[in-house]
């Protein structure tokens, strides 16, 4: 497979802390990928390493198939970013402010008012940024990130500091990228909840390490509700249907069912009974994407 | 290429005043001798027979000042302007390399000194016909004491920039900046090695043009050192 950003035993330390430690990040071309971990699992770091700001304390960064370490400026050139708080110019206009990163993109002069367009600042193109909001500040850098039409773009934490209606607005405009321009997206945040309406791949770091990453759909597989059946012997319950063919775990209180639809249900319980079984309770347990995401990076702060 | 990241510079510079420095330094080493030749003019020419070379001397007094002085406001408003929103990490995060990111702040900082010094030239020239002088004009002389004091503080100027740069607070530069005026300002009394005597233009060979080649040859020293330690230094 083509992959865009592949990292391998991707490693930084600080001093003796490592705040990333063997990451192997793999994101395929026309995906969204949400990197998702919760303050200080060290994704600004790792994104900083991907954009050749920090020197990786071992392990390799290939972005377009080629190393990071002898093309970083040939791999810039098509890569847009956005890193943690935005920076910007305060006493220039918008306007400058793009026009300082377009000389050196080499972009088109057209460009910066397109792009503006795009985020909805061109009525306030020659305004001092000084006096913008956080929210119009984040813009003008999602702005400054798409002049150059990157292949990749990096955007660390982009709805920080925007209203709910800005979130709504950046969530349609990243997911029409990949549609569009073929762009490929990694979009960091701490919420799931933020990015599981665009994102088509996870990542999920902790502490420095990767402890989930594949596709959303899988992600979402792992959420879906599961039958809980509490019968007199339950093991006894959970032998004979597996021997029956059905897929179920054995819990500590119940038998867990992994069922895609009710008739399913149905033909479990009926089968139990017919084996003679007492059923005491039958119940659903729903485990939102977001409590999936809570309970894999307890695991990790536990250990 | 190195060309736009220059011109992105002197983009960021507007409205920082960095222009109006350029302006007030040159003429305000001229006004001091205004204010002097206006109030002791005859006092001023029976001190020496040559009386352009003494006028001279007397804009020199103060010239080296003004350049390690204008070295230290402009390098650390330099790197102020990348400091305050940490733009340093959007700037690298762009197509080019970290060398012409430290070379076009040079370069920039470097006109905007060598536009004073032609500033300098002008207004020293311009006063001096005024005064009346004399019919010799030496224009080599007038020359070397308006250019060789740029070539001579481009040391301080490669360690100033250093320093900026890689300080998170700008305190750091500018002390060092404050003791390097001083330094500039006791310039007789300091020993030929160190680089704030220099742009006085005075050593003991008796040759001005010896400070100005030293400062070129330790200028760019330290400014390669400077250019190294950057592109060596992780960007936050
Ligand atoms: N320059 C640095 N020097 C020392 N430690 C650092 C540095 N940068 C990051 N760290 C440490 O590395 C760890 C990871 O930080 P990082 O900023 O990458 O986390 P993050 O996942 O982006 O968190 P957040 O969601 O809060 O943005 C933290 O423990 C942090 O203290
Ligand atoms: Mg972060």
């Amino acid at each position: 497979m083509e992959y865009i950003v592949e990292t391998k035993n991707l490693t930084k330390s600080f001093g003796k802390e490592k705040a990333v430690s063997n990451l192997e990040m793999k994101i395929p071309k026309g995906e969204i990928y949400g990197f998702l971990g919760p303050n200080g699992a060290g994704k600004t770091t790792t994104i900083r390493m991907l954009l050749g700001l920090m020197r990786p304390t071992s392990g390799s960064v290939q972005l377009f198939g080629k190393d990071m370490k002898n093309n970083r400026i040939d791999i810039l050139k098509n890569v847009g970013s956005l890193v943690e708080n935005p920076s910007y110019y305060p006493h220039l206009t918008a306007k400058e402010n793009l026009e300082a990163s377009r000389k050196i993109l080499h972009a088109p002069k057209e460009r910066i008012d397109e792009v503006l367009k795009l985020v909805r600042l061109h009525g306030v193109r020659n305004k001092k940024v000084k006096g913008f909001s956080l929210g119009m500040k984040q813009r003008l850098g999602i702005a400054a990130a798409m002049l150059h039409q990157p292949e990749l773009l990096i955007l660390d934490e982009p709805t920080n500091g925007l209203d709910p209606s800005g979130i709504i607005e950046m969530r349609e405009l990243i997911q029409s990228l990949p549609k569009e321009y073929g762009m490929t997206v990694l979009i960091s945040s701490h919420l799931l909840s933020e990015i599981d309406q665009m994102a088509t791949r996870v990542g999920v770091v902790t502490k420095g390490k990767m402890i989930f990453q594949d596709s959303i759909e899988t992600m979402r597989k792992i959420a879906q509700a599961s039958i809980q059946i509490k019968v007199n012997d339950n093991e006894a319950a959970w032998r004979s249907m597996l021997a029956n063919g059905q897929k179920a775990d054995l819990g500590e209180e119940h038998i867990n069912l992994q069922v895609e639809d009710d008739e399913q249900v149905a033909a479990s319980i009926d089968y139990l009974v017919q084996q003679g079984f007492s059923i005491y309770r039958v119940q659903e347990e729903t485990r939102s994407l977001e409590n999936i995401f809570l309970e894999m990076t307890k695991e990790e702060h536990a250990e | 290429m190195i060309f736009p990241l220059i011109q992105s510079d002197f983009l960021k510079i507007k409205r920082k005043g960095m222009w109006l420095l350029c302006l007030i330094g040159p003429f305000g080493v001229v006004a001091l001798q205004m204010v002097n030749y206006g109030v002791r003019k005859d006092y001023l020419f029976e001190q020496m027979d040559d009386r352009w070379l003494y006028y001279l001397l007397n804009i020199n007094t103060f010239t080296p000042l003004a350049i390690v002085l204008g070295i230290v406001i402009l390098t650390s408003f330099m790197s102020s302007i990348e400091d305050e929103t940490n733009a340093w990490k959007q700037l690298v995060a762009l197509p080019v390399s970290k060398r012409s990111v430290y070379l076009s702040k040079f370069t920039v900082i470097s006109c905007i000194l060598f536009l004073s010094s032609v500033l300098l030239f002008l207004f020293v020239f311009g006063y001096g016909l005024t005064l009346g002088l004399g019919e010799d004009i030496p224009y080599l002389r007038l020359m070397e004491y308006s250019f060789l004091p740029f070539f001579a503080a481009l040391p301080v100027l490669g360690l100033q920039l250093w320093v900026a740069t890689i300080s998170k607070n700008q305190a750091i530069p500018v002390t060092l900046g404050v003791i390097g005026v001083i330094f500039a300002y006791s310039a007789p009394l300091l020993p030929d090695w160190m680089i704030w005597k220099w742009p006085a233009l005075s050593n003991d060979w008796g040759h001005a043009y010896i400070n100005a080649l030293l400062g070129i040859g330790f200028g760019v020293l330290l400014y390669l050192l400077g250019m190294v330690d950057f592109k060596r230094r992780d960007v936050k």
